[in-house]
């Protein structure tokens, strides 16, 4: 019987939706990140082996994201409960809105540290090789 | 009992999505679970093993140890087989005058969108792992000790696969269908 559930009977899935939303581009975010800082880390690794523990770095700040979808894809998650609390449309676009927030965010983050890694740790490599030269050349 | 209020639909498109079984949303979400699942890890392999079979050619001594890599790969296929099977045991049958009730609704959305979110984070971890692992060989067949430095990374990758199983079992916690009356 529907006694207990009160609320919209739409609304739920829409508040799936966005803890839906909220992991699953914060885990692309995070994959493109890790990707490409992490493409980049081998690649200059072949011509400076030490050099490779510091550079994953932005391979560390890419997975972070992913924690970030986690926990507001558990909060939205456990947030929707009709029988305990009543949930109609709004707080299902709240928490659509709030997923898709989460995840975007995550996944353009992901897609900068990603750009800007893979380019940084290819410069880092470049820079000490250089300034190792035996003649001064800059 | 008081204070308990259900609301319908109010437009065309919410009385056209009430009228969709929970059952076909959980079918879907099953599906996906394990097909988006299996492409990520189909995916990754490929990547992996053909730079991993040409760098061999040159440098055979990689082939043992890279074959970690493929692992990696081949666990997130096995993740969409566990939730997708977890999310099965979670279908219930309901008396037919219950299946469009709103806790049977909810239980179908919720299932739907746990298949979604494992099949898409699996998806992406078997990319991520499938490119870094085909780096990984690749460099390693150059320079050996780059071997374990490479792996972090690949391990960090693999951790957004599990990220998905536990947001997706976590939701399937949800599903709960009406009980039989």
């Amino acid at each position: 019987m529907s006694s207990t559930f009160s609320g919209d009977e739409t609304a739920p899935f829409f508040g799936f939706l966005g803890a839906a939303a909220a992991l699953g581009f914060s885990c692309m975010g995070a994959a493109y990140g890790t990707t490409k800082s992490g493409v980049g880390v081998a690649s200059m690794g072949v011509m400076r082996p030490e050099l490779v523990m510091k550079s994953i770095v932005p391979v560390v700040m890419a997975g972070v994201l992913g924690i970030y979808g986690l926990i507001i894809a558990v909060i939205i998650s456990t947030g929707i409960n009709p029988k305990a609390k009543s949930y109609y449309l709004f707080d299902g676009y709240a928490h659509l809105s709030s997923g898709l927030a989460c995840g975007l965010a995550g996944l353009s983050a992901g897609m900068a540290i990603g750009i800007v890694g893979d380019a940084g740790v290819s410069r880092f490599g470049k820079f000490v090789e250089i300034q190792f030269d035996k003649h001064g050349r800059i | 009992m008081s204070g308990a209020i259900v609301i319908g639909a109010s437009g065309s498109w919410a009385r056209a999505m009430l009228k969709i079984s929970p059952y076909t949303f959980s079918a879907i979400g099953i599906a996906v679970a394990i097909g988006v699942s299996v492409l990520g890890a189909a995916w990754g392999i490929y990547i992996t093993g053909s730079s991993l079979i040409g760098a061999a050619i040159k440098a055979p001594r990689i082939t043992s140890k890279n074959l970690i890599s493929v692992i990696f790969c081949e666990a997130v296929a096995i993740y969409g087989v566990i939730v997708a099977i977890i999310l099965q045991t979670k279908l219930e049958s309901v008396p037919s005058l219950q299946i469009y009730a709103p806790e049977s609704l909810r239980a179908g959305y919720a299932i739907f969108a746990s298949g979604l979110i494992v099949g898409f984070a699996n998806l992406v971890c078997g990319l991520c792992v499938g490119i870094i692992g085909s780096s990984c060989a690749l460099s390693d067949a150059q320079n050996s000790t780059l071997f374990v430095k490479i792996l972090v990374i690949e391990i960090f990758g693999s951790a957004l696969g599990l990220f998905g199983v536990i947001v997706g079992i976590i939701m399937s916690a949800q599903a709960t269908w009406p009980s039989k009356v």
